[in-house]
């Protein structure tokens, strides 16, 4: 009884190192950082209407057994793109991030779509043909912003345009739709600012892929997850459903980015998107997931868990050695350290699994040589 | 059968997508309306600034223009409502009207002037485009990506 419930213990330890980790990381920062209890609930509620929905954009690749999508970047450039022309239209407020996330579609469907036949192409090296897609695609993307905006693509702001005639600059104010959607149907609770209905689009999304995984599709991808040749013998197109749920994550990271992007109220036009998929990734690993699975929870838990250590961890870096610096560093550390932690494990625990199964079949051909004799 | 179903939906998807985009392009276009309280003549008649306006839009003050001073506010959509508190002279009586303005499309500032709009005027001698005549920064000021750094990983040309 007693052993096996520390091997209850054990193995609940082990599937949830990470989570565990960030917890013990959160519990030292947070009384060193010195924060009051309500700035801290209130940063955490902002950065969970800013990072949810894109984050809930990696569930649907995760389901299709393409791992983790770097190449949510692309999606995230889509958005940026759409955010800058809609910048340059001059439409703001409600009806200029809803014009940004329509106009973000078409570009997420053919990024994701090339995406997705690339990755048909290099099957069991999704995660790292999608994080050099990611830089190949960034190449293009400033290809576009850089020298193709103004000339080819009209911009007729110069606010918007570089002063040499062509390209964007460095940052673009989306002043006039800054936090349009937080700040409608916003609560305030004990000082905390709650975004209702960027908590409502959240929500929304997360019904959608509840629904969702129990639709034919939704199913397809399961089975496509679990085992391709299987799921091709039952008749499913697997590259098919693999490219769809590629286009599905790309368009939904491209909506995430646009949400993402008039809560902060300006675009770092080359740089934004640049570290997006990283910290995404990372925030849903120290949620608990894996590369092969998460869930909707991990997400909620990984935002929460990951950007308490980021708010806090600056001010307990200067707390404990004097310079805040080492808080930065330590966070950029803790994100880059998450993701090869998780795939280690993951891979471990493959391996691990792989062999305890050669175990089980050699020992069963020994009983049955046995029983022969 | 099931094609041509398929197909129509998709182009009936496509159809409202683009039908909400138009909207969303009507309804959500911004405008910066300037306000001046300023003197202006037309045909010989000159029409002068009352001594203090008070701008209200939607339920906020936005200026208190003196004669002489310029506002600002901003308008999503064509249609622009202020209301005004007039004083017509220093210590006089101040009177409060609505007025509701319909604002050209193309147009990103729009300047109005309150007296010629006051009088009752034609719309083109009291609503003008805003031509900004700030000066901007040198090209030296932006530091893009492929500028004077070699590559993200600093190797340079080996």
């Amino acid at each position: 009884m007693n052993n096996g419930f520390g091997k209850k213990i054990r193995n609940f330890i082990f599937d949830n190192t990470v989570p565990l980790m960030f917890v013990l990381i959160c519990a030292v920062c947070i009384p060193l950082s010195g924060f009051s209890f309500s700035y801290l609930l209130n940063e955490i509620v902002t950065r969970m209407g800013r990072n949810i929905f894109l984050i809930l954009c990696l569930l649907i690749p995760i389901m299709a057994g393409m791992g983790l999508n770097f190449g949510m970047t692309l999606g995230a450039m889509a958005g940026e793109i759409a955010l800058i022309l809609v910048s340059d239209w001059q439409i703001w407020g409600i009806p200029g991030v809803v014009l940004a996330m329509i106009l973000s579609i078409p570009i997420s469907v053919l990024l994701g779509y090339f995406c997705g036949k690339i990755l048909n192409m290099a099957k069991g090296r999704e995660m790292i043909t999608s994080y050099i897609i990611s830089f190949f695609m960034n190449g293009i993307y400033q290809l576009i912003v850089l020298y193709m905006m103004g000339p080819i693509i009209p911009i007729k702001h110069s606010s918007i345009k570089l002063p040499r005639g062509y390209g964007i600059r460095n940052t673009v104010s989306l002043l006039n739709m800054r936090q349009c959607l937080d700040n409608l149907l916003a609560v305030r609770i004990g000082g905390v600012k709650i975004p209702v209905l960027t908590f409502m689009i959240i929500g929304v999304l997360c019904l959608f892929i509840i629904w969702f995984r129990k639709t034919k599709l939704g199913q397809d991808m399961r089975a496509v997850g679990q085992d391709m040749n299987v799921a091709r013998d039952a008749g499913i197109q697997v590259e098919r459903t693999r490219i769809i749920s590629m286009i599905m994550s790309t368009v939904l990271a491209g909506f995430g980015m646009v949400i993402y992007l008039q809560n902060m109220g300006n675009i770092a036009t080359y740089s934004s998107h640049s570290q997006i998929g990283m910290f995404c990734i990372a925030a849903l690993l120290v949620g608990g997931a894996s590369v092969d699975k998460a869930s909707i929870g991990n997400v909620f838990l990984g935002v929460i868990l990951f950007h308490t250590m980021f708010i806090v961890a600056p001010k307990a870096g200067a707390q404990i050695t004097g310079d805040s610096m080492i808080g930065e560093y330590f966070r950029v550390f803790v994100s880059y350290g998450v993701i090869t932690v998780s795939l280690i494990m993951y891979e471990t625990k493959k391996r691990k699994n792989k062999s305890l199964v050669g175990q089980q079949l050699a020992q069963a051909q020994k009983e049955e040589a046995k029983a022969h004799e | 059968m099931n094609k041509t179903r398929s197909l129509l939906f998709r182009l009936g998807t496509v159809l409202i997508l683009v039908g909400i985009c138009v909207c969303m392009m009507i309804v959500g276009r911004g405008h910066t309306v300037y306000l001046d309280n300023k003197k202006i003549e037309v045909d010989g008649v000159e029409y002068a600034p009352p001594y203090k306006i008070t701008v209200f839009v939607g339920g906020e003050q936005v200026a208190k223009l003196n004669a002489r001073d310029r506002g600002m506010a901003t308008c999503i959509g064509q249609n622009f409502e202020m209301t005004l508190k007039i004083m017509k002279e220093k210590g006089g009586e101040e009177t409060t009207e609505t007025y509701r303005l319909k604002l050209p499309y193309q147009l990103d500032g729009i300047v109005v002037n309150l007296p010629a709009y006051l009088a009752g005027l034609p719309e083109e001698t009291w609503m003008s485009e805003f031509v900004s005549l700030a000066t901007e920064t040198s090209a030296e000021d932006e530091e893009l990506p492929g500028g004077d750094e070699m590559d993200e990983f600093e190797m340079g040309d080996f």
